[in-house]
């Protein structure tokens, strides 16, 4: 094939710097046909599955769509009924509640048992890691279903082991986003909690060493050596939880359709909300255009910080 | 001070963070309380299912089936659970397969091939990867039912699946790895493109592959609103989806969801601390390269 | 060395197929139109997808087997697949199917769905011709079967929602004397007086119980239950006589909405905020509350054999002692408009059978646990114990509302109004205007 004569006239390539810049043009088109017949795979599902579908979301979003079909081009108007609608609003909040709750909690307890954990010898430390990671392979439906019968007011073993017979966890706006968060952590530490453990395995020992030679304390040891060494695997455990923690779907869907009062409404919430209860198709594409806006707005301060780091 | 650094230098082995009995003590206990909370549902889906009835919905707690019965899962059974469960299986499996191949393939493209349009295609990589798939539902539904006719078909969930960009992106992290120089060897030797990724990329990120196949086999396993949304008919259900109606339809008839939710994690948790080693090893190393 | 020339096999087939699949995808265009052109459907023979909500015995979608076969012995061309949907996500599973271009050709519904949804968005086949020569099918019925004059809803059968009491509990307690097993109704009084009965005798422990009933307003469904009780307590109604308005701020219901506000204060009614119909029922089946709001003859048949104790079923409290019920369904099918005259013909055929046909009929209605619409088959429960109460509820059936226009959108209100006043005690009229300015709102949209 094409590819192999290629490589065989031109075996020497020019070392590159990070762009084409310094190629000959001939090598650059075979590289590019090359890279393409290699990325063809993934880019064909890519492409169908979700680049399409973001156009098609985009498109939809302008249009006033509901179960009978598209009723015609409305423009922005979507978006400006998104932001008058307090349901939006609410569900804006919770979202943010979440990701500024849940991803630190995630991630400095994630740290604490990491570091109480990775010096201990292998059996006890793979026990810890692995009863951490439990939540996560039980299954989101599984963990969901059993935190229902747990909080359940009257038969739920939380109320009457501590006396509170007939309080209703999910039922009341006060403690409902409070459990939603609870459990959402519960299934998502336990990958961090890996990652850390083996981050915290690969710092330079002899460096710590020499630092308590050197009368170091324990938080200086901290923060000057091992903070740095694992500020790549923070970051990285930022941003998968800050994502989970966006796309928490099944815990509320299950739990609490949002409610009580939209107490535990989330933006990703409403989107499903909208297309499926209310048959506004419309609306709802144009919440999840904003929802995307968001989380690329997210993502993309991390990526900052990460760069800058 | 110098008095503390010296113990510290005696325990390096055991503790280097120089630590004190009483901290330490302290964090086994909270170490220990925490694990309880953790591993509490579990035992609890395990028990519940065993439970009669009359001991779910007791008011007060009941620790341990007191007279255990099989009542739920025979009622589980009614269901065809056993179809729900390859459904899962299948669907989890299949996804990581074919994440694996194309995410291999166009991971080792992206790393290292420089071509045409490739700051561009890893930018949209990137934005795509954060994008949740809630977003795009409804046109992905009638992708499904008008263009390619998989709706309502194990298929429609795998598909998408594979198209999720977060593999590429992880492979990409991993091909980055490899030496430059002993791709140009194999150039040297006449390897063509095919037989250079065969014989040489492909046993270096081999570890990450074991990782990326992990990762796409739990997150699919645990993607239940692409099931709930793409899977109608009883048939294709998966084992989540199909407790997630039980509940729905039964409502706090907990027994027979505790089975269905025993039934659902259990073999996974089996696989999980049979392959505790290669699991954990497979996310650190995720990590250490992204 | 075999394994790696498989794995490259294997990846180059990976390679190569998915290069022709993008090629092919360029120009699918012209070709993309080919499968619908290769189902001909026209004369020979034609499947039938049919979604059925879990209504009664049709939960499980075996029930549609003896049906479909008598159906089939005298329309052999014609093949029935049933698609079974629950109230829990039905909605979800059907806006996929018709936002797909992929609706099924009959729905098993009532006329919430039927003519307030999917009529509405024009999606349905008219039914008129159905209707022609039929005489037995009530006004209150046919009525609410149209929309704008035209009939999209065949109905199969009918019921009336109530409530139910835990006969044991109640007698236990010392307040069967508030209710009058006779005509199963009790005035306003009553019931307050039963409640505080049953939470004396829960306090001192006479009964095990943990709530005397539970007002379950955690949304999705079984919303007339909360509905009629309050409509009635002070015998008023949901929507206004000219159905230009939602009603629940009016005089009436704002005394009976405080009434069961204070009752809650009081612990002689309990409160759910995250409870749905289903837990309530469910906690009611329990043993953990004494009544329940939303009960009917599937429900009975559906938790018969989980109740230790006697589920007694009565009419809602009113102050006049005259309860006015609401209308379960009437449930009936409709026929999708998809375009293919073939396969409309056949719905239409099919509806006919399931609603008409005396022995295929009489065996669906008696599925659904409700009565026909057709009075013309008189009782076909005759000497059936348990239907009777059920049957004397039928009796008592009042207005009904859900064609209001912002029906759907206003149930999205009505939950959190509830939750509003029950749960965290906010003011009744402040609450009750709120949700009636909105639902009202909705109205025009």
């Amino acid at each position: 094939m094409e590819q192999n004569t290629a490589a065989a006239v031109k075996p020497k390539r020019a070392k590159k710097p990070s762009q084409t810049s310094g190629m000959s043009r001939a090598l650059v088109r075979r590289e590019t046909i090359s890279a393409y017949c290699f990325l063809a795979p993934a880019l064909v599902f890519f492409v169908a599955f979700v680049v399409i579908p973001m156009f098609i979301c985009v498109f939809y979003s302008l249009f006033d769509y509901s179960l009978g079909g598209i009723n015609g081009f409305v423009g922005l108007d979507n978006y400006i009924q998104l932001f008058q609608d307090p349901v939006f609003h609410k569900g804006l909040i919770n979202t943010i509640i979440i990701v500024l709750v849940a991803v630190p909690a995630v991630t400095a307890f994630s740290l604490w048992v990491g570091s109480a954990i990775y010096r201990m010898n292998a059996f006890t430390r793979s026990f810890f890691r692995c009863v951490f990671y439990l939540p996560v392979v039980t299954g989101s439906v599984a963990i969901t279903v059993v935190w229902k019968w747990i909080l359940d007011p009257y038969n739920g073993i939380l109320n009457q082991l501590i006396g509170t017979n007939g309080y209703n966890w999910l039922g009341e706006g006060k403690t409902a986003l409070a459990c939603i968060i609870l459990i959402l952590f519960t299934t998502s530490i336990g990958q961090p909690i890996v990652l850390y453990v083996a981050a915290l395995g690969n710092v330079d020992n002899s460096i710590i060493e020499a630092a308590q030679v050197d009368g170091a304390t324990k938080l200086q040891v901290f923060w000057k050596i091992k903070w740095p060494a694992i500020m790549p695997t923070t970051l990285y455990v930022l941003v998968i939880t800050t994502i989970n923690s966006f796309q928490c779907f099944a815990l509320i869907q299950l739990m609490t359709r949002g409610g009580p009062m939209n107490a535990t409404m989330t933006i990703m919430y409403q989107v499903y909300d909208s297309a499926y209860r209310l048959y506004d198709l419309g609306y709802a594409n144009a919440i999840g255009v904003i929802l995307a806006i968001i989380i690329a707005i997210f993502s993309a301060i991390q990526f900052k910080v990460a760069k800058t780091d | 001070m110098s008095a503390n650094t010296a113990t510290k230098k005696m325990n390096k082995h055991v503790d280097l963070t120089g630590t004190s009995t009483g901290y330490k003590v302290f964090v086994v206990i909270v170490l220990i309380l925490v694990s309880i909370f953790f591993l509490f549902p579990l035992y609890w889906i395990v028990t519940g299912s065993f439970k009669p009835q009359l001991e779910i919905t007791s008011r007060v707690p009941i620790w341990f089936p007191m007279e255990p019965t099989t009542d739920n899962y025979a009622r589980l059974f009614e269901h065809p659970a056993f179809l729900w469960l390859f459904n899962i299986v299948f669907i989890s499996g299949m996804a990581m397969v074919l994440t694996c191949i194309t995410a291999s393939l166009a991971g080792y493209a992206l790393a290292k091939k420089r071509f045409i349009g490739r700051a561009v295609l890893f930018t949209i990589i990137i934005c795509a990867m954060a994008l949740p798939k809630q977003v795009i539902v409804i046109p992905l539904n009638q992708e499904m039912t008008n263009i390619f006719h998989l709706n309502d078909t194990l298929w429609a969930v795998i598909l998408p699946t594979v198209g999720w960009p977060f593999g590429v992106f992880l492979m990409k992290q991993f091909a980055e790895t490899i030496p430059t120089e002993i791709l140009e060897a194999a150039r040297v030797d006449g390897a063509g493109e095919l037989r250079t990724f065969m014989t040489v990329v492909l046993p270096m990120i081999k570890p990450g592959i074991g990782a990326l196949a992990i990762f796409t086999f739990v997150n699919t396993w645990n993607d239940y609103f692409l099931q709930l949304v793409m899977l109608n008919s009883e048939e294709v259900w998966t084992l989540p989806l199909g407790i997630a109606k039980l509940q729905g339809e039964m409502s706090s008839d907990f027994g027979l969801i505790m089975a269905g939710a025993a039934l659902a994690s259990i073999p996974i948790i089996v696989v999980f601390i049979a392959f505790q080693k290669y699991f954990t090893q497979g996310i650190a190393m995720g990590a250490v390269k992204g | 060395m075999k394994l790696k020339r498989i794995l490259a096999l294997a990846m180059a087939a990976a390679m190569a197929l998915s290069i022709t699949a993008c090629g092919g995808g360029d120009e699918s265009t012209p070709s993309g139109s080919q499968p619908s052109g290769s189902q001909p459907s026209g004369g020979g023979a034609v499947t039938l997808t049919v979604a059925s909500f879990n209504i009664g015995g049709f939960t499980d979608s075996a029930a549609w087997e003896p049906i479909i076969e008598a159906f089939n012995a005298q329309n052999p061309d014609v093949t029935i697949e049933i698609l079974p949907v629950t109230y829990q996500d039905g909605d979800q599973q059907l806006a996929n199917l018709i936002a797909g271009g992929n609706a099924p050709d009959v729905v098993f519904e009532g006329p919430e769905r039927i003519i307030g949804n999917y009529a509405n968005e024009g999606l349905l086949v008219d039914l008129s011709d159905l209707w022609e020569g039929v005489t037995d099918i009530p006004e209150s019925i046919s009525s609410v079967s149209q929309l704008d004059g035209t009939y999209y809803m065949y109905p199969l059968s009918v019921a009336a929602h109530c409530m139910a009491i835990n006969y044991e509990a109640f007698e236990a307690a010392g307040a069967l004397q508030y209710i009058d097993e006779e005509t199963r109704t009790w005035t306003t009084d009553d019931f307050v007086a039963a409640c505080e009965a049953l939470k004396a005798a829960m306090d001192a422990g006479t009964i095990t119980m943990a709530e005397t009933g539970i007002i379950y307003c955690g949304a999705q469904g079984g919303d007339q239950g909360t509905r009629a009780l309050v409509n009635n307590l002070y015998s008023d109604y949901y929507v206004t006589e000219d159905g230009s308005s939602y009603n629940a701020n009016s005089a009436n219901n704002v005394k009976a909405l405080e009434l069961l506000q204070g009752m809650v204060d009081e612990g002689t009614m309990g409160v759910s905020t995250s409870y749905a119909a289903a837990d309530e029922l469910q906690a009611f089946a329990n043993g953990t509350c004494a009544m329940t709001f939303c009960w009917n003859y599937s429900n009975y048949s559906q938790y018969a054999a989980q109740t230790q104790f006697t589920p007694f079923a009565m009419a809602f409290p009113s102050d006049d002692g005259v309860p006015e019920l609401e209308m379960a369904g009437p449930y009936g099918l409709c026929v999708f408009d998809n375009g293919d005259q073939a396969k409309i013909d056949a719905a239409k055929e099919f509806v006919k059978f399931v609603c008409d046909d005396q022995t295929a009929g009489v065996e669906a209605v008696k599925t659904t646990g409700f009565f026909p619409a057709h009075e013309g088959w008189g009782d076909i429960y005759e000497g059936d114990e348990t239907r009777a109460p059920f049957s004397l509820m039928s009796e008592y059936l009042g207005r009904y509302y859900s064609l209001t226009p912002g029906w759907v959108a206003q149930r999205a209100l009505w939950w959190p109004m509830l939750q509003a006043i029950m749960g965290t005690g906010a003011d009744v009229q402040t609450a009750a205007d709120d949700y009636v300015a909105q639902a009202n709102a909705g109205m025009a949209g």
